[in-house]
């Protein structure tokens, strides 16, 4: 049950680990990509303490209509190059988001993100045979992602 | 919003623990009664029914009120909204992904936009 628990995703970039790292904890670099579609991240409504137990926040504004939402995490682990960990406390009781940067030929990186507290019998291919459609439906939906 | 992240707190929490995704996991297959559901668990009905209230509170399953044995069926309702949580959040870092390949090509200065 410990690897099934988890939300992954993989994606390699053309770029160094440690350019990588920074464009994850450098408020002037997440500015530019961190809010989901549809949102803008100002740089004043970013905040990064990085150090363990330091703060990791960051305010998306809603282009739509002004809206905005605030993620407030701290960081439980900062090891640049490799890896960077932070945990969400407020949301579904804690959520774990660790980052790994894997080191490829050509200077390419593999950046893998881990979300952890994702409910195991989501993923687990054991539960998924008997919860019919909405599983069916997710699955169908993770393949098609890009 | 807060309503929506309650409601998934009460549902991850629910099926944190293995024996509440293996009640699930029999109800996908039918209606079952407490008696049936503890059959296959070393528990007795009183501790299968605590697992119950749980997963009740979390609407994940439904009990009907006027059999006397109230059989426990699976909401799939509420099971496709979690579902659909896990869903988004892979999509978050897809599209981040998406833009940070963007803002590193612009950092490079060649403009290119990898796919």
């Amino acid at each position: 049950m410990t690897e099934t628990g988890e939300l992954t995703y993989r994606r390699v970039h053309r770029a160094s680990r440690e350019l990588l790292f920074d464009c994850m904890t450098t408020p002037e670099h997440l500015t530019r990509f961190w809010g989901p579609t549809g949102t803008t991240t100002p740089l004043d409504g970013i905040t990064v303490d990085l150090r363990p137990g330091g703060a990791f926040e960051t305010t998306m504004v809603n282009d739509a209509d002004g809206s905005t939402y605030t993620m407030r995490a701290v960081y439980v682990e900062v090891r640049r190059p490799d890896r960077l960990v932070w945990i969400e406390a407020g949301v579904e009781g804690g959520m774990r988001t660790t980052v790994t940067f894997v080191d490829l030929p050509d200077g390419h990186t593999e950046v893998v993100t881990h979300q952890t507290n994702v409910p195991a019998a989501y993923l687990s291919a054991e539960a998924r045979s008997g919860f019919g459609t909405s599983l069916d439906r997710f699955e169908k939906y993770v393949t098609e992602l890009p | 919003m807060t309503v929506v992240d309650d409601e998934l707190t009460l549902v991850f929490s629910a099926l944190a623990d293995p024996t509440r995704r293996a009640i699930l996991e029999r109800l996908a297959h039918g209606d079952a009664t407490v008696r049936q559901l503890a059959e296959p668990f070393a528990m007795t009905q009183q501790a299968v029914s605590k697992h119950l209230k749980v997963l009740e509170q979390a609407r994940l399953i439904s009990r009907t009120r006027t059999a006397q044995s109230r059989p426990c069926a699976l909401d799939a309702e509420h099971l496709d909204a979690a579902v659909g949580w896990i869903a988004r959040h892979r999509q978050i870092w897809a599209d981040r992904h998406d833009r940070l390949d963007a803002h590193l090509a612009a950092l490079r200065g060649d403009g290119e936009t990898t796919p």
